[in-house]
């Protein structure tokens, strides 16, 4: 069958899916430079919601990220981050936050100190922004308030007695609850399907009464992030308003709701605001002319071609398909980058798993200049119409460093404000 | 029940394209906590996936789940890894002996096979062309204005070739007349054929390969034969995906290509062939619209996604539309898809409608729009089993509406609210 074939043309085109490249667009679009934005965004669901700009060095948890950057800057000067100014990734942050806010999930103001995040098992994450409807826990958490946590019935992954054993010696005041979710049949439970019915206002009522039933002079009630998948702010005020209790949501493990929203917000609302997503195709093959890039996709039914003047490349690492790791080393898979490595397998890892150096691999990646453009192995860019973000990048921890949301943020910043300054000449 | 074993390892090692693994499958759940059927009969996509993997092949090989998986592939779209659990629920009901599979799609499968209309209602082409005519007479004979109607069969080279879902000739041939008028009003070229006309394709469900590439081939044939430069199915959505999908999985020779109704709404209305607006909506009754799976996130994507709500907002007026979330690629199937409808399993198939009953209940929509006869019908359905009090509308109603060309007998969809709005 004749198959379609569309054309797009674009001043930029940023490939992946996941906080980076969304984040990239976004300020793209704030910067009004058209954009078109291509990968699956499937695995920006397992994020916690929680938005860390840098959480934990070798000395352990920073509770001052900015000081912390400081430091980076004299032990890890190759660090992504050591590269930008606090001040520019503080507004990276803030214009991320304000969007994010705008387009439907509230969240809170990254200040001068990192905010300690609840966990489902009773730890704590040092993050510098919250979404809106966890904050109160925060503060139930630091002020030692009589909270009851309720967890439901057939929900895996989700344990208020696990919550209170864990924080305690911390958080003395805790209180547990089990309840089964209205209308759901018995069996096991999903956040996502509760967040669904949530929406519907009679469950939402039927919710709030049991919740009422089950408080016993705590002022605070912590739940498992199921709070609405569209609107979570307008649900959270509303079972607040219904309950006459301070409520609060706590991060679940995978599959969670918080990602799940991230995701649906930015298909549903970046499009209306101007961006050109594809959000479920991968870039095939890309081509750099002289004057353009080509970039090469196929669908169901018809093939496509975006012709763009740069490009954001943002693909992640193993598991979004950006790095992959083979017999023989590391490749980079869409443009067979130079991948700075350890010089062979044996230098990936250290003998002991839980290391406080951590380990080598997870330090590889893309090097790029100070304008994020990816660099061969003799140090020059690859294209001058190409720049890299995100956790693709080498010399970062992201994951032990508590540094994940912030490096792909500040570093999307950075690459487009390069790009800009690239298309405006 | 007893069915023969399959090893479903094996089984995936030929179905996926090279590169693709079900072991890539990192059990995050997020197929399972995003699909409708997860639970029934206690299995979900995760538990089928990781089951497979494990080679528990005794216990898939006769789970009943498969059948009220509607195979809609959100399960590949929310997948990091976009692994497609369907591909693998297909080839276990193609396991099943017949007269263990639910009864109601191999009866529909079955009635395909009986001459070259690929009816699945069982409608014979000597009597479909005679409903088209009767139809068309009454039509000529009731509105002036459409008093040279004319229902083209078996033109050569015409721009468009329809395939017709059979619904409207068997059971409600008053239907029909919305979407001829439509093409009469903006002048299309086009025609049935009198071979493969109809539009559904349930040998796909059945899980039959052979069948199912049987009906596409009488389909082919017919379309090549015509020489129709666009392929169109009347507002429908296994159909389309059943047929590009078989052309493309059998290697078959098509010299066609596939269209949209909907996109050629949006295309009409664009050129201002058909000017239709929201001046009839003079209540501002609310909208909502249905993405069948099969139409966007199975084939067309959120390109014709986006066809649909400009068709939508221009119909009924940009204020008075909501969608339901998630929508367009991200959409829930509503349960009516995969066989499920015609599956007998009543109770798990209104189990599995109650997310996109909240779903609508959340948009306070009066009417829902959806181009597809299957969620036409379980919307309706989930709709009066759960005590919803909306209604489901094609959306050749509401351009025949907005044009003041809907007959009074064209309005069995539309409420009491509608009953006289247009008719002049």
């Amino acid at each position: 069958m004749k198959r379609g074939y569309r054309h797009i043309k674009t001043r930029l085109a940023v490939i992946g899916a996941g906080i980076a490249g969304f984040a990239a667009s976004i300020f793209a679009l704030e910067k009004a430079i058209p954009v078109v934005q291509l990968g699956h965004t499937g695995a920006i669901a397992y994020t916690t919601g929680y938005l860390d700009l840098f959480g934990v060095s070798e000395a352990g948890i920073i509770d001052d990220p900015w000081a912390g950057l400081e430091q980076l800057r004299r032990t890890e000067p190759e660090h992504p981050l050591s590269r930008l100014a606090n001040e520019d990734i503080l507004t990276a942050f803030e214009i991320f936050t304000t969007v994010l806010s705008k387009m439907g999930i509230g969240y809170t103001v990254p200040g001068s100190e990192n905010l300690h995040g609840l966990l489902p098992a009773g730890l704590i994450k040092p993050t510098l922004s919250v979404p809106a409807t966890m904050l109160s826990g925060i503060k139930a958490m630091r002020r030692n308030e009589k909270t009851l946590i309720i967890d439901f019935e057939g929900l895996a992954g989700f344990s208020a007695l696990e919550f209170k054993a864990n924080f305690a010696g911390k958080w003395d005041q805790i209180s547990t609850h089990k309840m089964s979710f209205p209308g759901l049949p018995s069996g096991q439970a999903y956040a996502e399907t509760m967040a669904r019915a949530i929406e519907v206002a009679d469950t939402r009522q039927q919710l709030a009464e049991k919740i009422i039933q089950a408080v016993n002079g705590e002022k605070y009630v912590g739940l498992p992030a199921m709070l609405g998948m569209h609107e979570p702010d307008e649900v959270h005020a509303d079972l607040e308003r219904l309950t006459g209790l301070e409520i609060f949501e706590i991060p679940t493990i995978p599959p969670a709701v918080p990602g799940i929203r991230l995701r649906e917000m930015f298909e549903r609302v970046l499009p209306a605001r101007g961006l050109v997503l594809e959000p479920q195709l991968k870039v095939k093959h890309v081509d750099f002319a002289d004057q353009k890039v080509h970039l090469f996709l196929s669908g169901p039914l018809e093939d496509l071609e975006v012709e763009a003047e740069t490009v954001i490349l943002a693909t992640g690492r193993f598991l979004s398909g950006g790095l992959n790791a083979g017999r023989n080393g590391l490749d980079e898979n869409l443009l067979d980058l130079h991948v700075s490595q350890p010089p062979t397998r044996n230098d990936w890892y250290r003998l002991d798993y839980m290391d406080r150096r951590g380990h080598a691999i997870n330090r590889a990646g893309i090097e790029t200049d100070i304008d994020m453009r990816p660099l061969d192995v003799n140090g020059r860019p690859y294209s001058d119409r190409l720049f890299a973000a995100g956790a693709i990048l080498a010399h970062q921890d992201w994951v032990r460093q508590r540094c994940g949301a912030g490096l792909a943020i500040a570093t999307a910043y950075q690459a487009v404000e390069a790009a800009g300054r690239f298309l405006h000449g | 029940m007893t069915v023969a074993v399959t090893d479903f390892r094996e089984l995936a090692r030929d179905l996926l394209p090279q590169g693709a693994s079900y072991e890539a499958c990192i059990a995050c759940g997020l197929c399972a906590s995003g699909c409708p059927a997860s639970g029934l009969f206690g299995m979900d996509p995760r538990r089928f996936i990781r089951m497979a993997a494990l080679g528990l092949n005794e216990e898939l090989s006769s789970t009943p789940w498969i059948w009220t998986c509607t195979q809609c592939k959100r399960c590949m779209y929310v997948c990091p890894m976009g692994i497609d659990a369907s591909v693998l629920v297909g080839a276990a009901r193609a396991t099943w002996p017949m007269d263990k599979k639910p009864s109601g799609i191999v009866r529909s499968c079955q009635a395909q096979m009986r001459d070259d209309s690929t009816s699945a209602m069982g409608l014979r082409t000597e009597d479909f062309l005679e409903i088209i005519e009767e139809t068309a007479e009454e039509i000529r004979d009731d509105d002036s204005r459409f008093a040279k109607l004319q229902i083209p069969i078996d033109k050569k080279n015409a721009q468009f070739i329809i395939n017709q879902n059979s619904r409207e000739p068997a059971v409600e041939p008053e239907e029909l007349g919305p979407l001829w008028k439509i093409f009469d009003y903006v002048g299309a070229d086009w025609t049935y054929s009198s071979k493969g006309w109809a539009a559904e394709n349930f040998c796909m469900f059945t899980g039959d390969d052979d069948v199912w590439k049987s009906m596409v081939e009488t389909r082919v044939d017919a379309i090549n034969e015509l020489k129709a430069k666009t392929w169109i199915n009347t507002e429908c959505g296994h159909s389309f995906y059943t047929m590009w999908k078989g052309i493309e999985k059998f290697g078959l020779e098509a010299d066609f290509e596939a269209g949209n109704l909907i996109s050629y709404y949006a295309q009409w209305i664009r050129q201002g062939k058909l000017p239709v607006n929201s001046d009839w909506n003079r209540d501002n009754l609310k909208f909502t619209v249905q993405d069948p799976c099969q139409l966007i996130r199975k084939s067309s994507g959120d390109p014709v996604a986006d066809d649909l709500r400009f068709v939508a907002k221009i119909l009924v007026g940009e204020d008075n539309f909501i969608d339901m979330q998630p929508c367009r690629s991200a959409n829930y199937c509503c349960g009516g898809g995969g066989g499920f409808l015609q599956a007998g399993m009543t109770s798990e198939r209104r189990a599995y409608g109650k997310r996109k009953y909240d779903q609508i209940i959340t948009t306070k929509a009066d009417y829902v729009l959806t181009p597809c006869h299957n969620c036409h019908s379980q919307m309706e359905d989930i709709g009066k089993f759960y005590g919803g009090d909306y209604k489901v509308v094609h959306f050749w109603t509401l351009i025949c509406l907005s044009l003041g060309i809907l007959g009074p007998n064209e309005r069995k969809y539309l409420g009491p609210d509608l009953a006289g709005t247009g008719d002049e």
